[in-house]
């Protein structure tokens, strides 16, 4: 078939229906066998699947997996664990998701998770048992609903130069009414709300009282006039810091490391009152359709490797023992890290699992204070 | 025409006259032939539109309980809807936002789509295309263009900045209402330029030829005779910008801040984080109701403005 024919069949008017028909079909088949010839494509379809936060969906964490299955596992990313967890629940299927202590009951209890049989796991002997006795963790039969995996804190990251410090560092500074507008916040109450609980004065033991509620609502509703913006995104707030946008946030440690790194004159605060701090893990969905690719995932998740691009590139703690091996304990108090992680969760203030209600009626009303209300 | 096959079918076959008598039945009825030449569309409109509509009715009127549903039939979403303020302030916001967007697009669409309906007399396909070449990239694209034109850094403000007009960024281009209104125009202006084209181009050019006779101005020529001839367009053009941009979430979620999020946020916020589906259901048939009443109450208006002008 002669395509300057058929052009200049157009253009003379005098193309056939039938050879229109004709050219339609072929166009037609070749359009719908493309994708069949395409194999890697296909190879992409049968890996697993990892539902976590952005940021994790990077190939340094998945070198083990990468070097066993030929691919990195395709990846669903998600604002907050709440939202995981809700569309979990409405049917979205995925081999592993990625949620912290505070919701780890919950999770469980949801009855969408499979417990880990860590025999499975050739990393599991160097995880740090103190993160796996976390509260219900344990199944039974030396089974884990979670393999821990990161831990770390929230606090403020802010811009040294721009920042102009006041006494100690403190939850305050996100709430200085010197910087109206340039100050930051991560959207999901998941963090926000227990932050409010710490810069309130209400003990994370009585958080889910109607009078911790009220404090902690009334300290929302103040900051809320001076926030510029809330997101899920933390590169949304890196830019902005880096940018002098806003210059005080609400952040994890990757964003102060992350932006040091590119020489941004940032510091992650250890605010007087005591910074949030959490455990998150990876649990395996009770209907992963990639199974072995499951334990691949969470397997490759505890290497060392991927602790080490933790710890360096992001600040973060990571569950596997020998990953510290490689860093020194200046570098490791540098980033607020330690070889005993309970050093770090005890001193800040380690969240506390809630209940469902409890967490309907915190989004909800968090929600509310962040659309003005 | 229909007595001829049912005369063949009865020297032929059992399953012949069978067949004849359903083409001669199809013959017949001029409604079963449009009902089956709709079919497939009907099918869709069915599968796709009315079966969830149907399914968010119902479950407008269920509660939230823990994980699940209680499914005894209530008002209580639409009382709660009625009675704080919460709800009624982000409609009025989304209204006025898209109400603002609509405004400008078809404004500035206008005088594009006039342009090339009556000056552009060689390649009007070309034009068309070229007009419309930004919207064949991804609507989320388009979105985070616009941040990087408005944001602190961006090509506004470090242009205005080189230039020496201000001296600090302007902050109220990003994370505001005023962004997500130039985005939105934006992004949805195809939407406008298309319909009012089509309009524009079907006028029939000797009725203005005939005004000018009649001795009317330019400015008379287009308040009398392309004005109103064009209004199927111009109406067309609203609604096809004003409906969905009141229900969009993702330019407010990137682009709006604390201040700009719009109904699409709360809804999304009810299926999402604050998980109360019925809630979300309600929301999305009570915004569904409004823009149904505000499309009448145009309609309306514009057939009243057309009686008084002709």
């Amino acid at each position: 078939m002669d395509v300057v024919d058929h052009l200049s069949a157009v253009r003379t008017g005098r193309l056939s229906r039938r050879a229109f028909s004709r050219t339609l079909l072929g166009a037609g088949i070749c359009l719908t066998t493309m994708p069949v010839f395409r194999g890697r494509a296909a190879a992409q379809q049968e890996q697993g699947t990892f539902f976590t936060w952005a940021g994790y969906d990077v190939p340094q964490l998945f070198g083990e997996y990468k070097a066993k299955n030929g691919a990195l596992p395709n990846f669903a990313i998600f604002g907050g664990t709440e939202e995981a967890l809700t569309k979990m629940r409405g049917g979205f299927v995925v081999d592993v998701a990625h949620p912290c202590n505070a919701g780890l009951l919950r999770w469980i209890d949801s009855g969408l998770f499979q417990p880990i049989d860590v025999s499975r796991l050739s990393n599991w002997p160097d995880v740090l048992p103190e993160l796996v006795t976390l509260e219900g963790n344990n199944a039974g039969n030396g089974k884990h609903w979670l393999a821990p995996f990161d831990w770390g804190q929230t606090s403020v990251t802010y811009r040294t130069d721009l920042f102009e410090l006041k006494g100690e560092e403190s939850w305050d500074m996100l709430w200085d009414e010197r910087y109206t507008g340039r100050l930051g916040s991560l959207a999901s109450g998941g963090d926000a709300w227990w932050c409010g609980a710490i810069k309130a004065g209400v003990p994370f033991k009585d958080i889910a009282t109607h009078e911790a509620f009220e404090k902690i609502s009334a300290v929302m509703r103040a900051q809320r006039p001076l926030i510029r913006v809330y997101t899920d995104t933390t590169a949304t707030l890196e830019q902005a810091l880096s940018a002098g946008e806003i210059v005080a946030a609400m952040t994890w440690n990757s964003s102060a490391t992350l932006l040091k790194s590119q020489g941004v004159p940032v510091k992650f605060a250890q605010p007087k009152e005591g910074a949030l701090t959490w455990v998150c893990g990876v649990m395996i969905h009770k209907d992963a359709p990639h199974l072995d690719r499951a334990y691949d995932i969470v397997n490759s998740l505890l290497s060392v490797d991927a602790g080490k691009f933790m710890i360096n590139d992001y600040g973060y703690g990571h569950s596997n023992k020998k990953s510290f091996e490689a860093f020194d304990d200046k570098t490791l108090a540098g980033l607020n890290l330690s070889r005993t992680p309970s050093d770090i969760l005890n001193a800040g203030h380690f969240q506390i699992p809630q209940s469902q209600e409890w967490e309907t009626r915190m989004n909800e009303t968090f929600e509310a204070i962040k659309a003005g209300f | 025409m229909a007595t001829t096959p049912n005369a063949q079918a009865s020297s032929a076959g059992v399953g012949k006259r069978d067949h004849f008598r359903l083409t001669g039945w199809l013959h017949r009825s001029e409604a079963l032939r449009g009902y089956l030449l709709l079919s497939p569309t009907l099918v869709i409109m069915t599968v796709g539109i009315a079966v969830p509509v149907l399914i968010l009715t119902v479950l407008s009127f269920w509660t939230r309980e823990g994980f699940g549903f209680d499914t005894t039939l209530t008002v209580a979403n639409y009382t709660r809807i009625a009675n704080q303020p919460i709800f009624s302030v982000f409609l009025l916001r989304s209204f006025w936002v898209s109400g603002v967007v609509t405004l400008f697009t078809v404004l500035l669409c206008y005088p594009m789509a006039y342009y090339v309906a009556f000056h552009v007399h060689r390649h009007k396909m070309v034009w068309i295309i070229l007009m419309t070449l930004p919207f064949w990239t991804s609507y989320l694209l388009r979105v985070f263009a616009w941040k990087v034109i408005l944001g602190y850094e961006g090509v506004i403000n470090s242009g205005l900045l080189t230039v020496g007009l201000i001296e600090a960024p302007l902050e109220f281009l990003l994370y505001s209402q005023t962004a997500v209104i130039i985005t939105l125009a934006h992004a949805w202006a195809a939407f406008a330029i298309l319909p009012l084209y089509v309009s524009l181009e079907k006028i029939d050019r000797s009725l203005l030829e005939a005004g000018a006779d009649l001795g009317d101005g330019p400015f008379w020529r287009f308040l009398r005779i392309t004005l109103p001839l064009s209004m199927p367009g111009v109406i067309s053009a609203t609604f096809l910008i004003f409906i969905p941009t009141t229900g969009d979430y993702i330019t407010p979620t990137l682009l709006g801040g604390p201040d700009g999020a719009m109904i699409g946020n709360l809804i999304q916020l009810q299926f999402g984080p604050v998980d109360n589906w019925p809630m979300g259901a309600a929301l999305s048939i009570v915004l569904t109701l409004w823009i149904m009443a505000v499309a009448v109450v145009f309609l309306l208006l514009a057939r009243i403005l057309r009686e008084r002008t002709t």
